[in-house]
């Protein structure tokens, strides 16, 4: 009885410190617009990196590629989707479609690089789908990720702590898929099944990385009162 | 209900969660302490409903946790959309995460329990206590019927089933529940008794 009583008393003192502690603040814009906001934080990094290392020789042929041309265009809106689907994940009772914005566009990418593997096996036999390691792959696109992911990481902890791990994965994709967009600017690698593993595996995995690091990282400091 | 009064003003209805929740993003301190009173009382009704086994302690930490993730969570509202579902989908997290905790807790404290019993000569259960209840236990089932005693020692003792008790006793389930109801009553009083001495 007694210990019902302190901490109901509890509660008390709760509501008591945080209404007096309480600070005006300016509700969240839609996701879609903070993650529009990200996706440029994140290309003007993107762009600077890849300035540094120097793009490839043979880009303005490239640029002229469809398939180059698809698989960038769904790599960026994946990189965009997901985003959008971490920050909405802070939202309590978002839509539905918000969260699993990233499903469509990642699906297109992954169809793209698909076919572009049948297409090499049918164009060179088996000789087109050669598997050699490239490990630089994931040090690129995890080093052009890094900051986006930074920022990805502060934005999420404004919004509400619902499914840690969930935001972050999302957050860790949105970050991989631009760090991968940027890679294919100045790394010359475009067999579709190196393309399949090293950096869609690569994409993968840091967004698997992300999502088990989400607790850690969102949790810490979300029931903290005194943080906000 | 009484008929208004003539040269009385009607009471004033309360503000609603949207616009004390809109006053709260402006900073407002006075309608933000309405808004966590009104939203700790009625959460705690949904706590209590959703988790009716918890006790009133554990409700009010899982009140408190609600309240925190409002305060820090409090521009993810926005103002065009209803407050309910809002707090309610944090509700329904933190009561998550409480489950959560609680199987930790379950497990850390077996997995203790373990360890003290592979690695140490003591019980990890206080060995003397259990004595002691035992030993009441059994005075208390002195004062049974012998139809009450064995329906005690096989449901309760050797935590049969209800079928196997039968079997046992060859008696059925429904009058073994009638005499284990009896038993618990009359060692109840006994045990109750012994407890004020």
């Amino acid at each position: 009885m007694t210990h019902t009583r302190d901490a109901s008393h509890a509660t008390s003192a709760l509501i008591d410190t945080l209404s007096q502690d309480l600070r005006p603040v300016a509700p969240l814009a839609h996701p879609i617009w903070r993650a529009l906001g990200w996706v440029l934080v994140a290309l003007g990094f993107a762009s600077a990196m890849v300035w540094a290392i120097g793009v490839r020789p043979d880009l303005s042929d490239q640029l002229r590629d469809p398939r180059f041309m698809l698989e960038q265009g769904a790599a960026l809106a994946t990189g965009f989707c997901a985003a959008v689907a971490a920050l909405a994940l802070t939202i309590p009772a978002s839509p539905l479609w918000l969260r699993i914005l990233p499903l469509l566009p990642g699906a297109a990418w992954i169809s793209a690089l698909g076919v572009g593997c049948l297409r090499d096996w049918v164009n060179a036999g088996p000789a087109g789908l050669v598997l050699s390691p490239d490990m630089a792959c994931f040090f690129y696109i995890a080093l052009v990720g890094s900051l986006p992911a930074l920022v990805m990481a502060l934005m999420l902890r404004r919004g509400a702590i619902l499914y840690p791990n969930w935001s972050l994965a999302a957050g860790g994709l949105a970050a991989a898929a631009i760090g991968n967009f940027a890679l294919r600017l100045f790394h010359m690698q475009d067999a579709a099944l190196m393309v399949l593993v090293w950096q869609m595996g690569s994409v993968l995995l840091l967004a698997a990385f992300s999502g088990a690091l989400g607790h850690w990282v969102l949790r810490r400091s979300a029931l903290d009162p005194t943080l906000s | 209900m009484k008929p208004a009064q003539s040269g009385k003003t009607p009471p004033v209805p309360p503000p609603s969660l949207e616009v004390l929740m809109r006053a709260t993003q402006a900073g407002d301190q006075k309608a933000y302490r309405l808004l966590l009173d009104q939203v700790a009382r009625r959460m705690r009704g949904l706590v209590r409903h959703r988790a009716p086994w918890l006790s009133a302690e554990d409700v009010e930490d899982i009140i408190q946790d609600i309240l925190l993730s409002l305060h820090r969570a409090r521009a993810s509202w926005d103002p065009a959309r209803p407050f309910l579902p809002w707090i309610v989908t944090i509700a329904r997290s933190r009561i998550t995460d409480h489950g959560r905790r609680y199987m930790r807790r379950t497990a850390l404290h077996l997995a203790a329990s373990d360890i003290a019993e592979a690695f140490s000569d003591m019980r990890a259960d206080n060995t003397a206590q259990n004595v002691v209840n035992l030993l009441s236990v059994r005075r208390a089932m002195q004062d049974l019927s012998p139809t009450e005693r064995q329906a005690f020692d096989l449901l309760r003792l050797r935590e049969l089933s209800l079928d196997e008790a039968a079997q046992i006793s060859k008696s059925t389930p429904s009058a073994l529940k009638v005499a284990l109801h009896r038993a618990k009553r009359k060692m109840k009083a006994v045990l109750w008794t012994e407890d004020k001495t």
